[in-house]
């Protein structure tokens, strides 16, 4: 005879519908009978069209004669009775807390095996279905029956069971295919669902409420769970499925429901530690984000005593990202001492990155550099840094022989300008111009590339190589222009910036110190054979107007020493730096700031080393920020100069704004965000000439982006404002050319193209026999 | 009864009055023999009609179908059983109306949430009926509730046009280069003047007088039959990535127009010309060349020109078709759809 026992427990589980509860309860545990109102009155109030004839507050009996009769209500107990015969302990359960809510003075029956009805066997068959979940059949019984039996009256229970039971159906259905509406509309029209009996469903209405914004309805959903069921399981799984849907404020708030053992242990506990871990987590994705010093120190608590790497990974990130490099260090050896995996391989490289250990970062990074693309950039950036040490070191054959296939397999421009700067401190100019050249191939509006290129070429005697260069980036890049000049010409010219700013590192200072040191001499740099037949021949360096080079080189002459004549033919460069082709993007504009460094080497020197790691600069000050904004720009990582801009454009002095806002323009324009260059041009008032460089850098880009896009009337816009402000540009008349030409402005492209022919460019006539295909082509083709 | 059934009383009354036909409010139209056939082998016990011919799967249309056979059996019990499954399995979205796919061997078993308008409005069309013909206000309020929904979620309007579309997402000009494209079997005729009476707030009498109109008019190859998809973006004509083709869609249009009342002989008769063969049997036709893709001879497919004889022409219909025997599910529901009309309308067919 276990029944009694758990009825008894059965009823003192049961307690009011959720959303009943929370139109009536304050205190919380308040005997379950005080909280029951009639199904009706329960419906959410957002949900409810017309207002059922709710009870007042205070007397959630009212308008319900049967609960005003005495202690045994006429309550239809055949459900009950039924599931006790089949000895169906949790639909009697729940049977018990449904007919409790709807009549607050019923009281089971002792003994529900007593007195059941004189037999009825269909009805029995009904509710057999209904216990099978076969709910279509139950309505057909009952309609089958009605039909046979017209005097019939269907007990009010069995129907008011099963519409609940086809709509905890539809709710469950709902809610598994996502449809959150539905699953708050069912369950607002059936309170009788929502009980600790059926705490699925309220998880499930929980979980609708959260994922359609509405978080303090959620937050009650499981509050309810938490102030009034008892089941442990449940209650843990309950905070479990909180933490998934709602932010920790909310959880917060719930976790206060928190029940102790009388040890004091808490039943939340895990919970507490997953949410300790969450936080931590997300504060590896955002350095801005404060994470409670508790929440740490749990995680670290949870590292030393679970020893598990995803716990030290959390900690190696969240101080990466703070830029407490050696406690980030820590955490990740520690991590990758459980686990050698990619992402403690990575953060342990970047904290050796951040602390100028790149030899180390590349020799961990190495073996991960094909994971990901970011474990690729990781790497990448770890050679480039230990390229980049100035004065070079000596870097192993195996590890340089390594380096390069990776740089070429990704066509990182970057890495191929270190490569390049590395041979030409190594005075292995030769093939320091190669990597220059290749760096530009990658990408055209390198300038450091293009001034490294430049000066490579003077120091080989070049000349042609150097005008052709100077021609191209005239206008765009200063320190390019001034190549060659006297000392006494620059010091007329004296940068205003200087102050500010590393030391420049002209042609002189690289012939001072090649004097003053021994040049290394070393023969593996040679971009190898590999390298160039990763590239298509022909279509490729024709169509890149600094390839022009017979590049590829047999993998044997790989040795070569310092000293190399001149070239014996006059370089090629002058011609094809002319635009060879209208398709053909110009250069993106850049220009440089008078007395700019030679930017990539200067990530090898001490002041500007602080930006080389990959950290976010928004804890930075701003003028702090400001600098490291121009060490990226240095770097040739405008995306990150960017933010660091951003951050110096919070700076109360209007002259770090200024040229924060200058620079942060610079660098959309480099990424190839011209829009956002111009909305970072006006994010503060520049000088005149800044203000005109910037527009005209905008402006042309805008035109090329035009252009390429097909919008040639944009093009053709942009190209009329730059030219209001600028010396027309023999590369952008030709752009304007094609663009009347694909406009079918013939005139006007004639004009032009006879302008662009009469300063000497080939482009001219080439347009002008375009124009008259375009024009007649019949009579060219015949 | 609703308040918004009251409200719609009299206007609808006047609506009602406009089309060409109301459906009657007797049920019966179906003999039970007939009906209890047909349910023990499509209704599984679980309410699911289940389509045979498709790898046993289940959807709206065929839900629809069944509660609307169930109504014209006159078999309530039947008509909940169907109910029951309709509702707690299918009309689960946000916006109330039908998932459309159902499938056993799938967990979720709806294995596409999109709704078929088809499905809806034969769901909300059985359901005004029998609400009406059993006086139940809960059924009556569903109904209202998915046709209201039909009318706000896949109802457009494009040249003049008041359009069913196919599905609330997926057919519009934004989702389809050739969009709008619309199914001209979708136009269940006889639901609308139901329709207008518990859903008042949509224009159902111009959805089915645009439709009407797009069906005479756009009737392709020298058969001059409908395609089963046809694309609205400019002129008319068959949709991109359908079979080009009268196919098994369209071959319910003549139905869902001789259910409906239509009376016009003319196009009756040519449309139970294009897709009648000399042997009887209905075709599958390619809408470029008017060949024949494929002769079905199943009874249902079959009783379609045959009750469009009778009704334009006077020909009794065969015996073979006059009698009902299940073959699979879905010309066994056309064919008892074929029936009903005839035993209703047209006896002297039988």
């Amino acid at each position: 005879m276990r029944l009694p026992t758990l009825l008894l427990a059965g009823a003192t589980a049961i307690t009011a519908g959720f959303l009943g509860y929370k139109q009536f309860v304050e205190p919380r545990h308040q005997p379950a009978d005080g909280l029951l109102s009639t199904a009706p009155t329960l419906r959410a109030p957002e949900v409810v069209q017309a207002p059922a004839p709710a009870p007042a507050q205070t007397s959630p009996d009212a308008g319900k004669p049967a609960a005003a009769r005495p202690a045994r209500p006429d309550v239809d107990e055949s459900a009950l009775r039924y599931f006790a015969r089949q000895g169906d302990k949790r639909r009697l359960e729940i049977e018990i807390a449904r007919l409790r809510a709807l009549y607050p003075g019923w009281e089971p029956p002792a003994n529900p095996l007593e007195g059941t009805s004189a037999g009825d066997p269909q009805l029995d068959r009904m509710w057999s279905l209904y216990a099978e979940g076969k709910l279509a059949e139950v309505r057909k019984a009952i309609a089958d029956r009605q039909a046979a039996e017209p005097a019939w009256v269907v007990p009010e229970d069995l129907l008011q069971r099963l519409a609940l039971a086809e709509s905890r159906e539809q709710l469950v259905n709902a809610s598994n295919l996502k449809q959150y509406e539905t699953v708050i509309r069912v369950g607002s029209a059936n309170p009788s669902l929502l009980t600790c009996s059926e705490v699925d469903v309220l998880w499930r209405v929980a979980d609708a409420f959260a994922r359609t914004d509405r978080q303090q309805r959620a937050v009650d959903a499981y509050r309810y769970v938490l102030a009034n069921c008892d089941n442990p399981a449940e209650r843990l799984a309950s905070m479990q499925k909180a933490l998934d849907v709602l932010p920790r404020p909310a959880l917060d708030a719930l976790i206060k429901e928190e029940r102790k053992a009388p040890d004091g242990a808490g039943e939340f506990a895990p919970v507490r530690d997953e949410m300790a871990r969450r936080a931590v987590a997300a504060g590896d994705k955002d350095a801005e984000l404060t994470v409670a010093p508790a929440d740490v120190a749990t995680v670290e608590r949870l590292a030393d005593a679970e020893n598990k790497a995803s716990d030290a990974l959390l900690l190696g990130w969240y101080h990466l990202l703070r830029n407490n490099i050696p406690e980030a260090e820590k955490w990740f050896r520690r991590a990758r001492g459980i686990e050698e995996s990619a992402s403690a391989s990575q953060g342990l490289g970047l904290t050796l990155i951040a602390q100028n250990k790149p030899a180390d970062a590349e020799a961990i990074l190495y073996k991960w550099k094909d994971g990901s693309d970011e474990q690729r950039a990781t790497y990448l950036a770890a050679a480039a840094n230990l390229l980049a040490i100035d004065p070079p070191v000596d870097i192993a054959p195996d590890v340089l022989q390594r380096i390069v296939p990776t740089v070429v397999a990704a066509k990182d421009a970057a890495s191929a300008q270190q490569l390049g700067w590395y041979a030409y401190l190594l005075n292995q100019f030769d093939t320091a111009a190669r990597w220059f050249r290749q760096a530009l191939e990658w990408k055209p509006d390198d300038e450091p590339s293009a001034y490294g290129l430049a000066i490579t070429a003077e120091r080989l005697g070049d000349r042609a190589t150097v005008a052709a260069i100077q021609r191209r980036w005239a206008g765009k890049s200063t320190r390019i222009a001034i190549l060659g000049e006297t000392r006494e010409e620059r010091a007329r010219r004296v940068p205003r910036r200087q102050a500010q700013r590393p030391a420049p590192l002209l042609p002189e200072a690289l012939q001072e110190e090649e004097g003053g040191g021994t040049p290394i001499e070393r023969n593996v740099l040679q971009p190898t054979a590999e390298r160039f037949d990763l590239e298509p021949s022909g279509p490729t360096t024709q169509a890149l107007p600094y390839a022009t080079e017979p590049l590829p080189q047999p993998a044997g002459a790989a040795v070569e020493r310092a000293v190399r004549p001149l070239p014996e033919e006059p370089s090629r460069l002058a011609e094809a730096a002319e635009p060879r082709s209208f398709a053909e993007p110009a250069p993106v504009a850049e220009p440089a700031p008078v007395g700019e460094a030679p930017r990539q080497r200067a990530a090898g020197r001490g002041s500007t080393r602080g930006c080389t790691a990959t950290l976010n600069a928004d804890n930075l000050a701003p003028r702090a920020a400001l600098n490291r904004g121009w060490c990226l720009m240095d770097l040739n990582r405008p995306l990150e100069a960017i933010a660091s801009f951003e951050s110096a454009l919070r700076s109360g002095s209007a002259a770090v704004r200024t040229d924060a806002a200058y620079g942060q323009s610079l660098a959309y324009l480099r990424a190839g965000l011209t829009d956002q260059a111009a909305v970072a041009a006006a994010k503060a008032p520049l000088t005149r000439p800044k203000s005109v460089e910037l527009e005209v850098s905008i402006m042309e880009s805008r035109a090329t982006n035009a252009f390429e896009a097909g919008r040639y009337v944009e093009a053709l816009l942009a190209l009329d404002q730059r030219d209001s402000v600028a010396p027309q540009r023999v590369d952008l008349m030709v752009l304007r050319g094609y663009a009347y030409l694909n406009l079918s402005r013939w005139g006007e492209a004639e004009q032009v193209f006879r302008a662009v022919a009469a300063t000497g460019s080939k482009e001219g006539p080439r347009g002008l026999a375009n124009l008259r295909v375009a024009r007649h082509p019949r009579t060219v083709n015949n | 009864m609703s308040p918004r059934t009251a409200v719609c009383r009299l206007a609808c009354t006047a609506l009602a009055l406009l089309f060409l036909f109301a459906p009657a409010k007797a049920a019966g139209m179906i003999r039970a023999a007939d009906w209890d056939a047909y349910k023990a082998k499509f209704v599984d016990p679980s309410g699911r009609v289940v389509d045979d011919g498709n790898g046993g799967i289940s959807h709206s249309e065929g839900q629809g179908y069944g509660l609307l056979l169930a109504f014209l059996a006159d078999n309530r019990a039947d008509f909940e059983q169907i109910w029951s499954f309709t509702r707690t399995e299918l009309l689960l979205r946000d916006d109330g109306l039908a998932a459309w796919k159902w499938d056993p061997n799938a967990q979720p078993r709806v294995t596409d949430l999109n709704n078929a308008s088809d499905g809806d409005i034969l769901i909300a069309y059985a359901l005004a009926r029998a609400g009406t013909a059993w006086d139940r206000d809960d059924l009556t309020q569903a109904a209202s509730t998915i046709a209201d929904a039909v009318g706000k979620e896949a109802v457009a309007e494009q040249q003049g046009r008041k359009l069913l579309m196919p599905a609330a997402a997926g057919f519009g000009p934004g989702d389809r280069k050739d969009g709008p494209v619309v199914n001209l079997s979708y136009l269940v005729f006889e639901a609308f003047p139901e329709l207008a009476r518990v859903a008042p707030d949509t224009d159902w009498k111009r959805i089915a007088d645009d439709g009407r109109a797009l069906i005479e008019r756009a009737r392709f190859s020298p058969r001059k039959l409908p395609p089963d998809w046809l694309s609205l973006k400019t002129r008319p004509r068959p949709a991109d990535g359908f079979a080009e083709e009268f196919g098994y869609n369209a071959l319910r249009i003549p139905l869902y127009l001789v259910r409906a009342g239509t009376e016009d002989p003319a196009l009756l008769t040519a449309l139970a010309a294009g897709m009648q063969g000399s042997d009887g049997n209905v075709h599958i036709v390619d809408l470029d060349t008017g060949a024949d893709k494929a002769a079905l001879a199943e009874a249902g497919y079959r009783a379609i020109p045959a009750l469009i004889a009778c009704v334009v022409d006077g020909k009794k219909m065969p015996a073979d078709l006059a009698a009902f025997q299940p073959s699979v599910y879905y010309p066994s529901t056309l064919h008892l759809l074929a029936l009903a009309f005839a035993a209703e309308k047209h006896p002297e067919c039988l």
